[in-house]
């Protein structure tokens, strides 16, 4: 029986079979995709692992401060600041007293994308084996939904609020994962939670392709509170923002992108905005401008894509 | 003296800073280029170059990862090195009380400069003074041979497992970083001999896979306090320590320095003069041509700061007429200047003496000959029932 299981290539199924490390009653609020998220990670990246984490919504429960549940995994708690840092603090030493480990970063958007961007960008470009998993609820979730540079034009935040003449969010976000890309990762890739064969590949390959060099994931995580999502809802939102090409998934391998769930017929950006109610006050205009960002960014990607498949045709008849 | 004659040669206190963490063996050290401080990073990267320095250098880009990756390194078991200044320094704030509370023996070497806000490229205690609340170890050195020396120590006070903090060397910027001396660097083997009764302490606790252990928990209430009150007491045994240190190095090596503070001709001294780092050299020399005039004067040299020296200090001072203190940084908030602040709280130990405050050498002004001959001068006034002035910035005075 056993043997047959492992015959079968990334089974999803396969990896519930393994322990899990954390325990219930964790303090992560109901509906949340981040708690099936962090449970998920570990039964893929194996028992090596070693987290590095910071004040975010991971927290409460990687670092323990609800004493009444627990997880069994090793884990450094930094300053915000300090993530990528203290990733390449363990791993260097790791490598140096030839202690197998994976050393897997965990923090939210406003970390990667605000806070931590520097160190993010300085460990990607000295090739750090470290695999750095942004967990992208767009904003501020923790402190109670503010905005960060993840945060979308328009979305109604804490610190963006809607009243007279607040509008929601001013600017674009920061795309991530393009910035990302710029540093040409040994590998990597998006991932969410509605495509859970799709990530658990990813997490394998990031597995492997960490010990020749950094590894970037981005999961697509919802925030039920923030957002204004009804708590039963929240995978059905990660697979609506893969539908409406809000949130791509795909993969690079030194920095050549490629599509690994194509949407053949995507569906228009209002069946993603109308399943939550931080962009409920957005105007008819407000969201045809919200469409054409995502037609504009899938058609970066599209090209990027393109062209690293011309590239390797010339490289293979060359 | 078991270690082996060394033939002098000629450094500056930044290369001879490099040649002591080389000769340490770090195994992860990471540092990022800052006026006066640049020589010990390009003099360590040309170590690795040449592969005498087995160690990961980590080229970052901030000196808030610099400190980040040693202190997660030093959490994995690595013995590490850093070295930065100023800017520096306080970018690495976070980081700085961070690695503190957890504990990591970190072995930082700050090459004293002027923070910033007035952008001054120059030297002062300025940065040290700002960071002596993050709960670090912090030693200040005067010459470059106890730059050597002192780093070679800094080792056996951090990571001894009864102390377990980061330690903080701190020598003036431009007075050492850039001053060539002659030194000697100590043997290789000698260094592993001193280093080694570190090996024979049981292992501290260390973050690695497949054990569930973390570091930085959330500290409520409790927790946090028994931290912080291990931490306190973990610091309260660094005084004796380093003064056992400075001795097993002096019988080792042939070169002490007195430990936490060193008296110089204290014993009979009616009046005491206090300073630190390079001014301490300055000061020698004039309190030995003093007491040629025949003024019995002492001089104090304050090494350790924090932990602050409390005990050793108030013996030296007991007794004493009068005390001047030189500091070579502000207390914004207090008239008189940080050392001297804290030397007045020994009050209830030594007596209601007078204890005068001089503002001398900010932003690379000399604390020079005349200087300290004229802080004599009225510390010997005061200490005849005289009236005195309370603090003197000595620059400003002079300029009137």
């Amino acid at each position: 029986m056993v043997e047959k299981a492992t015959k079968k290539k990334n089974r999803v199924f396969d990896y519930f079979c393994t322990e899990e490390k954390f325990s219930g009653g964790v303090a992560w609020c109901a509906g949340c995709p981040l708690e099936l998220t962090a449970r998920f990670i570990p039964k893929v990246l194996g028992d090596k692992m070693v987290f590095v984490g910071t004040p975010s919504c991971s927290a409460p429960v990687l670092h323990g401060q609800n004493l009444g549940s627990w997880h069994k995994l090793p884990y450094l708690a930094c300053v915000m600041t300090g993530v990528g840092s203290s990733a390449t603090g363990l791993t260097r030493y790791y490598q140096k007293a030839g202690i197998d480990a994976t050393v897997v970063c965990f923090n939210g958007d406003g970390c990667s994308s605000d806070i931590g961007f520097q160190v993010l960008s300085g460990a990607a470009e000295r090739n750090e084996k470290i695999i750095y998993i942004t967990y992208d609820n767009e904003g501020y979730m923790n402190t109670g939904n503010q905005r960060s540079s993840s945060t979308q034009k328009g979305a109604l935040t804490t610190t963006t609020p809607v009243g007279k003449i607040g509008k929601g969010k001013p600017t674009i976000s920061k795309n991530l994962t393009m910035l990302m890309l710029m540093h040409r990762p040994r590998y990597m890739a998006t991932a969410t939670l509605s495509h859970l064969e799709d990530f658990a590949k990813k997490l394998q390959k990031a597995k492997e392709m960490v010990k020749e060099g950094f590894v970037y994931l981005h999961v697509f995580s919802p925030c039920p509170v923030g957002w204004r999502i009804d708590s039963n809802l929240s995978i059905e939102v990660c697979r609506t923002a893969v539908r409406t090409n809000y949130f791509p998934l795909w993969e690079a391998y030194d920095g050549k992108p490629r599509i690994t769930v194509e949407v053949a017929a995507p569906k228009p950006i209002t069946d993603f905005t109308k399943l939550m109610r931080k962009f409920s006050h957005l105007k008819e205009n407000d969201i045809a401008a919200f469409q054409a960002e995502v037609d504009r960014r899938f058609a970066l990607l599209k090209t990027l894509c393109d062209a690293a498949k011309a590239e390797e045709k010339t490289t293979v008849q060359s | 003296m078991k270690a082996k004659t060394v033939k002098p040669r000629v450094m500056t206190g930044n290369g001879a800073a490099a040649y002591a963490a080389m000769l340490c063996r770090p195994e992860v050290v990471a540092s990022y280029p800052i006026t006066p401080q640049t020589e010990v990073v390009e003099q360590l990267s040309a170590f690795k170059a040449d592969g005498v320095l087995d160690a990961e250098m980590v080229e970052v880009e901030g000196e808030n990862s610099a400190m980040n990756i040693v202190c997660a390194a030093s959490i994995a078991g690595a013995r590490v090195f850093t070295a930065t200044s100023s800017y520096g320094l306080v970018y690495m704030y976070d980081t700085l009380l961070q690695t503190a509370g957890f504990r990591a023996p970190v072995v930082m070497v700050n090459v004293n400069r002027e923070t910033p806000g007035i952008q001054a490229v120059s030297a002062g205690q300025q940065d040290m003074i700002s960071t002596r609340d993050s709960g670090w170890i912090q030693i200040i050195v005067e010459n470059d041979q106890e730059i050597i020396d002192q780093i070679i120590m800094a080792y056996r006070i951090a990571e001894d497992f009864n102390i377990q903090l980061p330690i903080m060397v701190n020598y003036d910027g431009y007075y050492l970083s850039y001053l060539a001396e002659a030194v000697q660097i100590p043997d290789q083997t000698d260094v592993d001999a001193f280093l080694a009764p570190l090996k024979k302490q049981p292992q501290r606790p260390r973050l690695v896979p497949g054990e569930a252990r973390g570091c930085g928990t959330h500290g409520m209430e409790m927790g946090y306090v028994e931290a912080r009150y291990k931490h306190c007491m973990a610091l309260d045994r660094v005084k004796n320590h380093v003064d056992k240190i400075d001795k097993e190095f002096g019988e080792y090596f042939g070169r002490s320095y007195g430990g936490q503070i060193e008296e110089y001709k204290c014993a009979d001294a009616d009046i005491v003069i206090v300073a630190s780092g390079s001014a301490a050299g300055t000061a020698r020399t004039v309190i030995d041509s003093k007491r040629a005039e025949g003024l019995k004067v002492g001089l104090v040299k304050l090494r350790l700061f924090r932990p602050f020296p409390e005990e050793r200090l108030a013996q030296a001072l007991k007794g004493k007429k009068a005390i001047g203190v030189i500091d070579r940084s502000v207390s914004f908030g207090w008239k008189t200047g940080p050392m001297c602040t804290e030397i007045k709280s020994l009050c209830s130990k030594i007596g209601p003496v007078p204890i005068l405050s001089y503002i001398d050498g900010l932003a690379n002004l000399d604390i020079n000959i005349p200087h300290i001959g004229r802080v004599i001068d009225e510390v010997a006034v005061a200490a005849k029932g005289k009236p005195y002035q309370e603090v003197t910035w000595i620059p400003m005075e002079e300029e009137r």
